[in-house]
């Protein structure tokens, strides 16, 4: 993994390469036509880019060569030095040993000295005669300049998301090709077949990697965002960032930009108190804020936490039952992540008297419908008067995802592990029966239970009344969690736990949200990727 | 083959009169048509996943070569298949290109080419609608050696809003 300096140093390298060759084009132009205005503002231009980017870089003598360069065609500008005579090669040795430096800092080389081109290029300045040095060998390496292209290359995004479906469909038909060779009985085909697993796999991890970036390119940008917001909202916010190193992939990095920005900026309004209220409180009057980025088995953790005033949760719990998700008694069964869940319901936060709640809220449905739709978890903690913490469960690549494969009515369907809790079977004696619902005691907690088959073929109708007795012996059950919400699922068979690329749903059925997706299986079936957030919300709306 | 060079006959017969060609398929006892451009390939139909959730004349999906499929049956859609009956175990599907997505029509014989002038592609009468087939996908009718075509426009067919609405209405 490469460090924040060293990726730093790439790009300068990249964008100083680029102006050296706009450099060496636009001089040429100048001295083919002197009047040339805009090539002349060009060159003005990129001498000041590369100065400044040097300076910040810490490569002094690039900028002071840059510096001076500007300064004599900021001089040509404005007409007081014209592009003519010993100014032009003296000028064409700048930009030359500009190139020549660039290159040194990128082979790791000491810097070529200067030392004669900026006392010629002084002496221009002053409106001195330069001395220049006949150099034959200096012709020499003219002729023998090497042209030297990028090491790095700008590819758009799209391209790379091109090659990332290739990469999956080229899966997809290899895990077929495997499970044919298996069926057949040639040892060749076979070893042909394996070698083709590795090399593809190879191939699709390299592909992930390609596109993976730090999350510190988005969170670069907060300082700027952190200090405006908290200068609108008048409170004095320190930001702290933390783990810019860690990899994700840009796609997913793009998608959850808003929803950050709109959790930094819930933090800095409504969950940090403003000095005053916070000195009375014995905080110190500057909030804290940190952005943080760790890496937890496949998945990346991006946390927003605030030192400010927490949530209330009785608050929660009251406008949940004001809102009627749910009923007062269920209410005050409900554990405080529970509550808070509410907060992520969506048209939960539209109400302006929200604000009394330390103010979470606005969108807060948004923020979760985003990452969703990634396939990831958004938590959060809270401790009131101490602070709130913001956790994104994001996966490090969109493309590969853990499912649980099982089997209902003959047909195959996954259901993705980022949403699976846990897998039991049981006996119909250890299931009972409770207001029409059927509960499982999982882990010693109660847990609702649902035919799957009767959750997506039952119609439109709410679901009829659970039975224990029509179960027949052991029940497979899967547990997914949504949103602190745990639900169980009775399937004919669990298969086996696999990586799959998931496809979206194609139109005109992407409008059911029952499924996130489809994956085709080796043997070229097509599996039904199950939306637990979809399901869940089925289940709750048809419950009987 | 006899209808291409019927095809053949009548353009000779109409002087360059323009062609077009269908692709021309039973469902229930009658023969459609669909413009050629229109579809994409007829293959066997692959295996099936059922969607929960769907109109029942939505078959479910299905991979064709790698693109994820729906599958529909404009017999059940249309209501042309006596009650009981099933689709045959093997059958064909058609791939229809449509705007934004590609759509299977499962049928029980392998779909025929057929040029026609476009003249003879009459404007269907009003009473069409009787027989439970909303008029306006039909781009009109054709009569060829004393068949009868009805010429579909799929396209009009298969928007989104008439493949997943529809089952509200009934």
């Amino acid at each position: 993994m490469k460090s924040r300096e060293e990726e730093y140093r790439e790009i300068f390298m990249v964008e100083a390469l680029e102006y050296y060759d706009a450099m060496s084009r636009h001089i040429s132009e100048l001295e083919k036509n002197p009047a040339d205005a805009a090539a002349l503002n060009e060159l003005f231009r990129l001498m000041h880019n590369l100065k400044a980017n040097a300076r910040a870089m810490g490569y002094p003598a690039i900028s002071e060569v840059a510096h001076r360069m500007e300064t004599i065609f900021g001089l040509i500008r404005d007409k007081e030095r014209t592009f003519e005579g010993n100014v032009v090669p003296v000028l064409f040795t700048g930009v030359d040993t500009i190139g020549e430096m660039i290159r040194a800092v990128g082979a790791g080389n000491e810097l070529p000295s200067a030392d004669t081109l900026l006392a010629n290029l002084d002496r221009l300045v002053n409106g001195e005669e330069p001395i220049l040095e006949d150099q034959p060998e200096a012709d020499d390496d003219d002729a023998n300049r090497k042209l030297e292209l990028s090491d790095l290359v700008y590819i758009q995004i799209k391209k790379l998301d091109h090659l990332m479906n290739l990469v999956g469909e080229l899966i997809i038909d290899r895990d077929r090709i495997l499970t044919l060779s298996k069926e057949s009985d040639s040892p060749a085909l076979q070893a042909t077949a394996a070698h083709l697993f590795r090399i593809s796999d190879e191939l699709q991890y390299s592909i992930m990697d390609v596109r993976l970036v730090n999350v510190g390119s988005l969170f670069n940008k907060f300082p700027r965002v952190v200090r405006d917001v908290a200068a609108a909202e008048k409170k004095d916010i320190a930001l702290e960032v933390d783990g810019q190193d860690i990899q994700i992939d840009r796609n997913i990095l793009q998608i959850i930009t808003d929803s950050l920005l709109h959790l930094v900026r819930n933090a800095i309004g409504h969950g940090i108190e403003a000095p005053a209220v916070r000195e009375q409180a014995g905080k110190p009057a500057q909030g804290q804020l940190t952005l943080a980025a760790q890496t937890e088995r496949d998945n990346v953790l991006i946390q927003v936490s605030d030192d400010g005033a927490g949530i209330n949760v009785d608050s929660v719990r009251r406008k949940a039952v004001e809102r009627g998700l749910v009923s007062a008694e269920a209410a005050q069964q409900l554990d405080d992540d529970a509550v808070r869940a509410f907060l992520f319901e969506p048209g939960f936060s539209m109400a302006k008297e929200i604000t009394d709640i330390s103010g979470r809220g606005v969108g807060l449905d948004v923020v979760k419908l985003a990452i969703d739709s990634l396939g990831g978890q958004l938590r959060v903690s809270s401790t009131l008067g101490k602070g709130t913490t913001f956790t994104l469960v994001l996966p490090t690549s969109i493309a590969v995802k853990g499912a649980l494969l099982f089997e209902l009515d003959a047909r195959s369907y996954a259901i993705p592990l980022m949403h699976t809790d846990s897998v039991v079977s049981l006996q119909p004696e250890d299931l009972h029966v409770v207001g029409g619902l059927l509960l499982a005691e999982v882990q010693d907690e109660n847990v609702p239970v649902v035919d799957l088959r009767r959750l997506l073929h039952n119609g439109d109708g709410p679901l009829p009344p659970a039975n224990r007795h029509e179960l027949q012996g052991r029940q497979d059950i899967i547990i997914v969690n949504y949103n602190n919400r745990k639900l169980g699922l009775i399937i004919d068979r669990f298969l086996r736990q696999q990586s799959i690329v998931i496809k979206p749903m194609s139109k005109p059925l992407d409008t059911i949200d029952l499924f996130g997706g489809v994956t085709l299986l080796g043997s070229g079936q097509v599996c039904l990727v199950l939306d637990v957030p979809a399901l869940t919300r089925l289940f709750l709306a048809k419950r009987p | 083959m006899a209808d291409t060079d019927n095809a053949t006959n009548e353009k000779k017969t109409t002087k360059q009169e323009p062609l077009i060609q269908l692709i021309v398929f039973r469902l229930g006892d009658e023969d459609y048509g669909i413009r050629i451009e229109q579809v994409k390939e007829v293959t066997l139909t692959p295996e099936i996943a059922r969607m929960p959730k769907t109109p029942d004349f939505v078959k479910g999906i299905a991979n064709l070569r790698g693109d994820i499929i729906t599958i529909i049956d404009l017999e059940e859609r249309f209501q042309l298949r006596s009650a009981g009956t099933e689709m045959p175990a093997v059958s064909y599907t058609m791939a229809i290109e449509g705007k934004e997505y590609t759509i299977g029509i499962v049928v029980r014989e392998v779909p025929q080419p057929l040029s026609i002038p476009a003249s003879i592609i009459e404007k269907a009468p009003e009473f069409i609608q009787d027989i439970n087939i909303h008029d306006k996908y039909i781009e009109g009718i054709a009569k060829v050696n004393g068949r009868i075509i009805v010429v579909l426009d799929m396209l009009k067919l298969l928007t989104p809003a008439e493949i997943m609405q529809l089952p509200a209405k009934s």
